[in-house]
């Protein structure tokens, strides 16, 4: 949680487990195995410079993309897959609103601003959620409980098309 | 931002908690007709990543009740219920588990302990403390402690967790309780025990 990861290892795999309210933020290159995934936990950092990178939405998203583009992705090309923000209860805690919510559009809002497309997303709901990255295959797969793992996006990365 | 306590006031958080946990106990006990052991509870201190995996394995699915306690601090009582430990829980009260009649069980039973424990920390604190409607929810460890945290934690980066666990004599069954106070609640309750600061 407020962590996030870059990697271009084929046969590596990033993965965010038990995503509630926060928001698994992946990046994906599309022509090479490099994927990025940040568990973005609250929408607003309010210039809090010290907190982990990862942990706010307006923080992470620029961090990773930096990371990304430092690890030789091409920045025009990154697009990006939201997963979780769920609302797990329907209390809403000290701000009285969905926290869940806040933190997608915080999300959304961020890559808007630096110009990363969103391509797919399993956001919102009551349930948890887990998400799996594949970097050799920028494979993105989503499981909820009481349902099976299923795959929500997958980039045109073919595997031969790498180095 | 405070974000560190010392041993002395994490001893006396744990012994909040111990009082809190063995008034729910009590509770429990009268209700089930079984004696009810507690353990010594623990104060953590943690980062929200290692708080979040102190909890348990973060794709362990369990059942949750979420207590909201407002009034003079706002905080959140959270009870897990292990799949097994809930099934046991929900026999011992003639229902069956995994069924809205077991949830509904469930989820009074952590209104019974969560009430009781809220009550014990009012009376040693005179702080007032109001518990609102219990919510039940089955999930992933992570995702409901990680919301639990990031709801009741928004400014900080260390979550204080004061964890205990009651256990039903004669059975292998433990629920974990956990009172996650916000910021400003941590400095209330050590102001109120003397040890701010």
């Amino acid at each position: 949680m407020g962590e996030l990861a870059v990697s271009g290892t084929s046969g590596h795999l990033l993965a965010s487990i038990g995503l509630g309210s926060c928001i698994g933020l992946a990046l994906l290159d599309g022509t090479r195995p490099l994927v990025g995934l940040a568990h973005i936990m609250l929408p607003n950092s309010n210039g809090d410079a010290d907190a982990p990178a990862g942990k706010f939405a307006d923080r992470a998203v620029p961090t990773l993309l930096e990371e990304m583009v430092a690890m030789g992705a091409i920045r025009s090309r990154l697009h990006a897959v939201l997963v979780g923000g769920a609302q797990m209860f329907s209390f809403g805690g000290t701000s009285g609103l969905d926290i869940g919510r806040r933190n997608e559009e915080a999300t959304r809002e961020a890559l808007a601003l630096a110009g990363v497309p969103v391509r797919a997303a399993a956001t919102g709901g009551n349930k948890g959620r887990t998400v799996r990255v594949h970097v050799e295959t920028g494979l993105v797969t989503v499981k909820e409980p009481a349902a099976p793992e299923f795959d929500l996006y997958a980039t045109a990365a073919k595997a031969g098309r790498t180095r | 931002m405070k974000t560190s306590y010392s041993e002395l006031q994490l001893d006396a958080l744990r012994e909040l908690a111990n009082i809190g946990s063995g008034t729910a106990a009590t509770a429990l006990s009268s209700m089930l007709g079984i004696p009810i052991d507690v353990s010594v509870p623990s104060a953590l201190a943690l980062p929200l990543a290692d708080a979040v995996d102190a909890a348990g394995p973060a794709d362990s699915y369990v059942t949750a009740v979420l207590l909201p306690i407002f009034g003079d601090i706002d905080a959140l009582v959270l009870l897990l219920f292990p799949p097994e430990d809930a099934a046991i829980l929900c026999s011992l009260l003639g229902v069956e588990a995994d069924t809205e009649v077991g949830l509904s069980a469930l989820g009074e039973i952590g209104n019974i302990l969560g009430s009781a424990y809220v009550g014990a920390l009012g009376t040693m604190t005179g702080l007032e403390l109001e518990p609102r409607p219990p919510e039940t929810v089955t999930d992933m460890v992570g995702a409901i402690v990680s919301t639990v945290l990031a709801t009741g934690a928004e400014a900080t980066d260390v979550a204080l967790m004061l964890d205990s666990d009651l256990i039903v004599e004669g059975t292998e069954c433990s629920l974990s309780f956990m009172l996650v106070p916000s910021r400003d609640g941590v400095g209330e309750l050590l102001s109120r025990l003397g040890l701010a600061g």
